[in-house]
């Protein structure tokens, strides 16, 4: 392999890495403050992708639908937490049945309304072009997610470091009760997180709607890889989601290439291997086992 | 047990047996794969119920135990030999993950068990030169268990049948065992069983591997009644179905796990045959059952139980049904 196709690789995987970020950094907080194993994180993927590619065919163009996407994914999420998540806070079982449902719901609404043939997003004809990045002409879109990718993940870890709302948040994940008690309204905090975790997850479906298609059953995929991410970086944290989302996209990518017949085992792989030395992930807090 | 209580257990197994006759052949096939589907979600019941371990993977052994009948089928005629090696496999894949997983509790092992059910489904859709990939495979052995070839409805019907009444009786003496109730006791604290002396994970670990046995044999009897697999075995949707099923049927219980499988085999046939969306309507059900699950099928089942054993068994489905609400949420805090 030159060392041009194996950056193109790279930089492909970081690309990929960017798009799982989004989706782990929200899954990945509201598991450490809510406790919930959001089954139903993919679908905010999949309805962000689908309602933009609506919007693009209206007419909109690319970044109107992008915002409008994200919006109105922000407004099912919180309204999935007012009415739905609420109820289920703290019964295991019953957050599965309820998420695992509400993932089958959608998956199946959208079926419905769009049908089950794989559409594509088209990229935005303002970034529609190859850009030579030294090693290799790379597509500029792609840059692009990787920049924002980045800029989100320096934004959310200076929130979390720096700043009252992360200081919530990372008081949240070490101890509920105690928030509480210090007079947080936490239940504004919990619709908050939730919102912008499916915010999140409503933009990294929209900008991987160019990139990785849009088909029923990406939901699940997406869940399953961001879950692993979850695992690999440990909970709650922002910065454990980013470095094991590189991690797994990279992987990933690189294994579609090297190892073709192991292609989707590899992530799992490397779940275990970290699992096997870092029982909490890499950037676990160490109170979970 | 009492005579009378024999009694109870011979009628209900007569019961059980007649069912062909008033059955059409098209029920009498549904009927197969319910106790197929049932005997699966016991397994999967067995290690959320009583030991506490709620996972997301446990297609993976259904599904490991199906690929052995069709593979080892190509070579090997013996139902004993490929059921066996069907046990063996899903076996030593769960004892195997379990001694990895084991450790983790909660949220975490629902997620790493998931992660794990996936792996498998992707080394099995990607084997496509011995698996036939996403395609799946036919399956070309036939049940025979010595005395001729088993190719009717009927005679499937009770070759699952005793393999069900074989597994819930089996799962009945092992829960009331000494060590059923060591189990147990880890599932209400495992602190104090620990402080007790009791290795605890290896008794987690022991019924983990049961259960992934067990879930093994219902994936090859699956293997016989389907005549072909696919990938789609393995596929956490899958697992996550089969966990639904022992939710909807009844946590800590036996038969609540069993009855929430021919809830859901059943009605996914009834509805199927006029409507596709099936997934809608199911996701649906999922819902209702959270929001009012109180007056749901849970809580029916539950009285339905207390009333045909009102004695003996009515205390584990009541504190199944009070622990229904808190499960296993005070893992983390």
């Amino acid at each position: 392999m030159t060392t041009s196709t194996l950056a193109m690789h790279i930089l492909n995987g970081l690309a990929y890495g960017m798009l799982l970020f989004m989706i782990a950094a929200g899954l990945s907080i509201i598991f450490g403050l809510m406790n919930i194993v959001n089954l139903a994180h993919g679908t905010f993927y999949l309805v962000g992708v689908y309602v933009a590619y609506t919007f693009v065919q209206q007419g909109t163009g690319f970044w109107p639908a992008l915002l409008l996407a994200i919006v109105i994914v922000a407004a099912l999420g919180m309204v999935m937490e007012k009415v739905l998540m609420e109820r289920v806070y703290g019964k295991e079982l019953e957050q599965v049945l309820l998420t695992f449902g509400l993932s089958f719901i959608f998956a199946d609404v959208v079926k419905w309304i769009w049908g089950s043939s794989p559409l594509t997003l088209p990229v935005p004809s303002a970034l529609d072009f190859s850009l030579n990045v030294g090693l290799t002409e790379f597509p500029a879109y792609r840059i692009f997610v990787i920049g924002i990718g980045c800029l989100l993940a320096a934004g959310l870890w200076y929130m979390e470091n720096k700043t009252r709302i992360g200081a919530i948040i990372r008081a949240g994940v070490d101890d509920r009760e105690m928030l509480a008690a210090l007079g947080i309204n936490i239940k504004i905090v919990f619709t908050a997180i939730f919102a912008v975790g499916a915010a999140l997850a409503g933009l990294s479906g929209v900008l991987g709607g160019p990139i990785m298609g849009m088909y029923v059953g990406i939901d699940s995929e997406i869940l399953v890889s961001s879950l692993v991410i979850v695992v690999v970086g440990g909970l709650g944290t922002w910065k454990g989601a980013f470095i094991g989302a590189i991690l797994i996209g990279l992987t990933d990518t690189l294994g579609r290439v090297w190892f073709p017949s192991l292609t989707m085992a590899m992530i799992f792989v490397i779940m275990i291997m970290v699992l096997l030395i870092r029982p909490n992930g890499l950037f676990g807090r160490g109170a979970q086992a | 047990m009492k005579a009378s209580a024999y009694g109870k257990h011979i009628g209900c197994i007569a019961l059980f047996l007649l069912c062909p006759f008033i059955l059409t052949s098209y029920g009498v096939k549904l009927a197969s794969e319910v106790l197929i589907m049932a005997i699966f979600v016991m397994s999967l019941g067995l290690i959320i119920g009583f030991a506490g371990l709620v996972s997301l993977g446990h297609a993976a052994f259904f599904g490991l135990g199906a690929y052995a009948v069709a593979l080892l089928g190509n070579h090997w005629e013996n139902t004993y030999l490929l059921l066996i090696s069907a046990l063996v496999i899903s076996g030593l894949a769960a004892f195997l993950s379990g001694l990895l997983f084991i450790r983790s509790s909660g949220a975490y092992f629902l997620m790493i068990t998931l992660a794990f059910g996936q792996m498998i489904y992707a080394i099995v859709y990607k084997l496509e030169d011995l698996t036939g990939g996403a395609d799946g495979m036919a399956v070309v052995a036939s049940p025979n268990l010595g005395a001729g070839p088993i190719d009717s409805r009927l005679g499937f019907f009770y070759l699952t049948a005793v393999a069900f009444l074989i597994s819930y009786y089996f799962l009945r003496l092992l829960i009331a065992s000494p060590f059923g109730k060591s189990v147990r006791g880890i599932k209400e604290n495992e602190s104090r069983m620990t402080a007790l002396g009791y290795q605890t994970r290896t008794y987690k670990l022991a019924v983990y591997t049961i259960s992934g046995m067990l879930a093994g044999v219902a994936g090859a009897l699956y293997a016989y009644f389907n005549q072909y697999v696919s990938p789609d075995l393995l596929y956490w949707m899958f697992s996550g179905q089969a966990l639904i099923m022992v939710i909807v049927g009844g946590v800590g219980t036996l038969v609540g796990p069993a009855i929430g499988a021919g809830f859901f085999v059943v009605l996914q046939n009834y509805i199927s045959s006029f409507t596709d969306r099936w997934p809608l309507i199911m996701g649906l059900i999922f819902v209702l059952i959270v929001l009012f699950g109180k007056g749901g099928i849970m809580q029916i089942a539950a009285l339905l139980w207390q009333r045909f054993r009102p004695q003996r068994n009515s205390k584990p489905a009541q504190q199944a049904m009070a622990k229904e609400g808190n499960g296993i949420e005070s893992v983390k805090s």
